[in-house]
């Protein structure tokens, strides 16, 4: 009894501190972009909808674009931000709604600002 | 579309590695399962992927893998109906209070690890599309899962099978993939309902009543199948083809409901008549094809999903370390402890540990149901499969240092002397 009743007890309890455990924002799944239109700047039209594919493992995120040549980036995030060699992005909207924001390099042009909106929610990663 | 030349290619390149490197582990005493399973992770981005992008991409690519993951599918859905054709826990009250205690010791404390990782890894591996509920859950049944096809494969193997401590795992392992299963089914309903456009209830009630419609009714016209095997020694075409539609109804009910469909091959075995020459029949009828043909390619598809070592630095290292050391702790610690508190002398009980310590491929099973309903991350995953290669491999060796040959040799040769007299 003690041996089973005890690790069971010390279960529920984990699960009730657990609860107020706060995990990165989610931004795993497939994501379509549009960019600022007043940039000047070919790098975007090579960019095929949707654009970004990101894989996330909590606070690390591979984001893979959609290029045709399988580009991909390692990218942190820190609270609402999303930080990569070649982007920064905040994250906005609710779990499911989310949005990125913020700004994206390519060869030859100076920072594009863009907007992402994910298409659904990473139910199956990894794929 | 369909490239036929790159999917046989791929099959027969995974096929070729799992015989190689099977064959090399089976040379180091390992189980050619073992060996099959580091070769599907040796496949992906882990080695393969490392080593030679180029061949990886041309080989692997992506946009093929659905159809490589399709067939492993089928092989899984057969394989499991397998293991619960093979499981039989009414065996445990043969097996007295050592059993019953050590079987529910071996999934309640390594469940309870489990979640006290969880405590530590959810803000790092997590993400808020995951509840702390629903993560802290899958790490304990992935904790608390014993491998019972790769536990048998070792045992028989060594000649255990018939000793106290292989009797005694053999009916514990029993008992815990059959709880690990309904757990892990009540966790995929958890996480799936809230993704899901079919109201929760519907899931619930429609699972009670399909697991209800298995047991009292498909479960008693399933003798006959036996019946007819006793009468003329095999089964026709027939038979084996209805069988195989039962089984897959079943699978595609579970999925239907947004449980799984592995769910329902497994429980079709369960309830499939459990007499000895039934079972050792159908097993052989199902498991060449599967085990020699379609594990391998499931073996692979979980490679080509691992990343080991890849990405994310010496932290991942660190969560590798720490999960490995808690899943070891949690699973031989407490089934060592429960049967050495039963009374079972301290070599049996060490050894009764270390052998349901072994997760080997039900690990597997479990690890890429999480990464597809999405509750564990891709990191994650591949950290949890890493857990489970260490935890198998380290079985034999182990266990040969606690229980060498010569010792199990003589309890066997002891316990046939005792049986005859």
């Amino acid at each position: 009894m003690l041996l089973v009743g005890l690790p069971v007890l010390g279960l529920f309890g984990i699960l009730e501190v657990g609860r107020s455990l706060a995990a990165p924002l989610s931004i795993g799944g497939e994501w379509t972009l549009e960019f600022d239109p007043a940039a000047n700047c070919g790098g975007p039209a090579r960019l095929r909808q949707p654009a970004l594919n990101i894989s996330q493992s909590g606070t690390s995120a591979l984001i893979a674009l959609n290029d045709g040549r399988a580009t991909t980036i390692d990218a942190s995030i820190d609270g609402s931000t999303v930080a990569a060699k070649s982007l920064t992005a905040t994250i906005t909207g609710k779990q499911g709604q989310r949005v990125l924001e913020g700004k994206m390099d390519f060869d030859g042009c100076a920072p594009v600002a863009f907007r992402a909106v994910r298409q659904a929610p990473a139910k199956k990663r990894g794929e | 579309m369909l490239n036929l030349f790159q999917l046989v290619l791929q099959i027969a390149v995974i096929l070729v590695a799992a015989r190689v490197v099977g064959f090399l582990f089976q040379k180091i005493n390992q189980p050619q399962v073992m060996g099959e399973m580091v070769a599907g992770i040796l496949l992906g981005p882990s080695l393969l992927g490392w080593v030679a992008p180029g061949m990886s991409a041309a080989l692997f690519p992506p946009a093929s893998l659905g159809y490589l993951n399709a067939l492993s599918q089928v092989g899984l859905v057969v394989f499991m109906f397998v293991v619960g054709l093979a499981l039989n826990p009414t065996e445990l009250h043969d097996y007295g209070h050592a059993a019953v205690l050590t079987s529910h010791v071996s999934i309640v404390a390594p469940f309870c690890f489990g979640g006290l990782t969880a405590l530590y890894l959810y803000p790092r591996l997590s993400d808020d599309s995951v509840t702390f509920t629903g993560f802290a859950l899958f790490m304990g049944a992935a904790m608390s899962i014993t491998a019972f096809p790769v536990l048998a494969r070792i045992l028989s193997e060594r000649g255990l099978l018939r000793s106290r401590v292989g009797t005694l795992a053999i009916a514990c392992a029993a008992v815990d993939d059959v709880t690990g299963w309904c757990i892990l089914a009540y966790i995929v309903v958890l996480v799936r309902v809230t993704h899901a456009a079919r109201p929760a209830w519907v899931t619930i009630a429609g699972s009670l009543v399909y697991v209800a419609l298995m047991l009292f009714v498909v479960r008693r016209f399933l003798p006959a199948f036996e019946r007819s095997f006793r009468r003329h020694g095999r089964l026709s075409d027939n038979i084996v083809a209805v069988i195989v539609v039962l089984v897959l109804a079943s699978a595609l009910a579970t999925e239907w409901l947004g449980i799984h469909l592995l769910f329902g091959a497994f429980l079709m075995g369960a309830i499939m008549p459990k007499s000895h020459e039934f079972t050792s029949y159908l097993l052989h009828k199902f498991e060449s094809v599967t085990v020699v043909l379609l594990l391998p390619l499931f073996f692979a598809f979980t490679g080509l999903r691992t990343r080991i070592g890849v990405g994310g630095g010496a932290a991942i290292w660190f969560y590798s370390a720490i999960v490995i050391v808690v899943a070891i702790t949690g699973k031989l610690g407490g089934s060592m402890l429960a049967a050495r508190l039963a009374g079972t002398p301290w070599r049996d009980a060490a050894s009764l540990g270390i052998l349901m310590n072994t997760r080997g491929l039900m690990e597997l099973v479990i690890l890429n149901i999480g990464l597809d309903i999405g509750v564990i991350s891709p990191a994650m995953f591949s950290i949890m499969v890493l857990m489970a290669l260490v935890t198998t491999f380290m079985t034999t060796p182990l266990l040969e240092w606690v229980y060498p040959s010569r010792l199990l040799r003589a309890e066997v040769e002891d316990l046939a002397e005792k049986s005859v007299a």
